[in-house]
């Protein structure tokens, strides 16, 4: 054993000498010191790689902001942000804008292809809920708004959720079965998000009988308010 | 740290090692000129990186030249794989001057090919063994525990042989 690691290490140094055929070679140090200094003032390739990166990944970014799919998985994720960042920040918000105004007017078809008008259901309570399959927020409480409808349809409230899945009825339609989702639900668009002032979702406006928005919430309801809020719309007291 | 000032550190280190570091890169490149590019580079490397949180500079310099020399081996050997496979496609490439074949049979390049097929650290080892750095003197200047250069040099040796063997038969 002993002798076979001596012959690896006298082997193995013989064949390493071999290398050593250059010890006579003296380098010009004086010309490779200005070819240093020469070289340390000229700009720094690391800079320009690193600018190069930097642009190729903006140009991506901005590429992918054009692609359709990538603007509505950000949008989504937006969306999704805004309502987590609420429902941590205390459940849900008031939004200022509607209450007190006439309900922004719409004609979209349900999943059975009849024609909804919020205008045609003066007269009623309306709970409008803008949601999506993908909304986290939305999932929790549509079972809220299933009771509710189950509870209260006829003393006359009407439950209307608003789809703002991209997809449109391919998705919304299966979904709504499997959950049991027993009021009607529309597509919405854009613009009507806009009228309600949309801007993360879920969305949920109490419309009165005389057509006037009396509350609107941001991000998930609570559920004992809005449900005392639905009874006092009603005219019922406890 | 002004560049005058980091000039001034860095220029008596490149007259103190530069021959050397490029006589050391020369060894493992064979390529004189690449060599003398690839030393000067060490020296841009330290000046960019300063001296100021280094404990051993002359022991950083000889890692990087190993590294770079290494690196510039690996290259030129892969090269020369692509060489011979587009000659195999009977692709146009240059006649083997005479000169390259008689390098080709030289025992350094044979030693080059292996040192450039078995793990850095090992080569880095018996590269500095080969040029009659002490045990310390390899533990300082790799980083390692004293007590292990011994045995990771044996482990080094062997490997060497090994590859040696397969590729080019008993010495």
């Amino acid at each position: 054993m002993a002798n076979h690691e001596a012959r690896t290490t006298h082997s193995v140094d013989e064949q390493l000498r071999a290398l050593q055929g250059g010890d006579e070679w003296q380098p010009d140090v004086r010309a490779a010191l200005g070819r240093f200094l020469e070289k340390r003032r000229e700009p720094r390739w690391a800079w320009r790689r690193w600018a190069m990166a930097g642009t190729l990944a903006t140009a991506a970014c901005l590429l992918a902001m054009l692609l359709p799919s990538p603007q509505v998985l950000a949008h989504r994720c937006l969306e999704c942000s805004a309502a987590v960042w609420r429902s941590l920040s205390g459940q849900s918000q008031m939004t200022r804008k509607l209450p007190g105004e006439t309900a922004p007017d719409f004609a979209l078809t349900d999943a059975n292809g009849k024609q909804v008008r919020v205008s045609e259901l003066k007269g009623k309570v309306v709970l409008v809920n803008f949601w999506a399959t993908w909304c986290e927020g939305c999932q929790e409480e549509i079972p809220w708004f299933v009771e509710f409808s189950r509870r209260y349809a006829d003393q006359g409230l009407v439950v209307v959720g608003v789809s703002m899945d991209s997809d449109g009825w391919n998705k919304v339609r299966p979904w709504i079965r499997d959950k049991g989702v027993n009021y009607t639900v529309v597509i919405g668009s854009q613009e009507l998000a806009e009228e309600y002032g949309l801007d993360g979702m879920p969305l949920t406006a109490l419309v009165a009988r005389d057509g006037k928005v009396a509350s609107a919430y941001a991000g998930v309801v609570d559920r004992a308010a809005t449900e005392q809020k639905i009874r006092e719309l009603l005219g019922e007291r406890r | 740290m002004s560049v005058e000032a980091e000039a001034l550190d860095v220029e008596p280190l490149f007259r103190l090692h530069y021959a050397r570091i490029a006589r050391m890169i020369a060894r493992m490149v064979r390529d004189r000129a690449r060599a003398e590019e690839l030393a000067v580079e060490v020296f841009l490397k330290l000046w960019r990186k300063g001296t100021k949180d280094m404990h051993c500079v002359e022991a950083w310099i000889y890692r990087v030249a190993l590294r770079a020399g290494l690196d510039e081996l690996r290259r030129q050997v892969r090269r020369a794989r692509y060489e011979g496979l587009l000659e195999w496609m009977h692709l146009e490439r240059q006649p083997a001057t005479p000169e390259e074949l008689r390098r080709n049979c030289e025992v350094a390049d044979r030693v080059r090919a292996v040192l450039s097929r078995i793990p850095v650290k090992q080569a880095q080892l018996l590269l500095l063994r080969s040029e009659g750095w002490s045990y310390a003197e390899l533990a300082a200047t790799l980083r390692w525990n004293p007590a292990s250069v011994g045995t990771t040099l044996k482990r080094a040796q062997e490997a060497f042989r090994k590859e040696y063997i397969e590729r080019y038969g008993q010495p």
